[in-house]
């Protein structure tokens, strides 16, 4: 199997573990979920951009560190003062 | 040593951490600990990665956007950790500075 492709579905399945975190437990506890599922979706679109060929992955990949730190934010600052 | 061994070497270590830092992240239970955990999957785990592409695509276009990425969330996470410690202990005691009576492990300043 090709090592890329191979270490996209590694990475899709690191994602079972965020999403366990990102269910469980207080609010900002579940945050931690959530920021560390941004990292993997990034990771992981770049691995699947060269496992499949396909460059525009890569943007997918800027996109999404992008928003999660922008989603991220944004809920730590409405978690600090309003919820 | 061939290329792609390099390659699946560097995805491994990459894989590696990432998966130690997911379980991490899930099975522990203190806040502050589980919080260390985000750090090495952008530093220790991307770094390889960065390295691979790199190593396998030349110096195109696929890597300047893959080290664009890599510069976005070193850059971010940085940020984004200590943003949530922040609003982890606002959110417990009500504000950000330090009470006089508690203690700071490491620290030597006496505060008054």
């Amino acid at each position: 199997m090709n090592p890329w492709l191979l270490a996209s579905i590694v990475l899709a399945f690191c994602l079972i573990p965020c999403g366990i975190a990102a269910f469980r437990g207080s609010p900002m506890d579940r945050l931690l979920g959530l920021e560390m599922g941004g990292v993997i979706v990034s990771m992981f679109f770049i691995t699947l951009s060269e496992a499949l060929g396909n460059p525009n992955f890569y943007d997918l990949a800027l996109a999404s560190a992008l928003m999660a730190f922008g989603g991220g934010l944004v809920f730590v600052r409405f978690l600090e003062r309003w919820l | 040593m061939t290329a792609p061994v390099w390659i699946s070497s560097l995805l491994g270590i990459c894989l590696f951490v990432c998966v130690i830092c997911c379980l991490a992240l899930a099975l522990l239970r203190d806040f502050y600990v589980r919080l260390h955990y985000l750090a090495p999957v952008t530093t220790i785990g991307f770094v390889p990665l960065l390295i691979a592409v790199v190593i396998r695509e030349g110096a195109g276009q696929a890597a300047m956007k893959t080290i664009l990425v890599f510069a976005a969330l070193l850059l971010i996470n940085a940020v984004l950790t200590h943003a949530t410690a922040r609003a982890a202990r606002v959110r417990r005691l009500g504000h950000w500075t330090a009470d006089p009576e508690e203690h700071i492990p490491g620290s030597s300043v006496p505060r008054s």
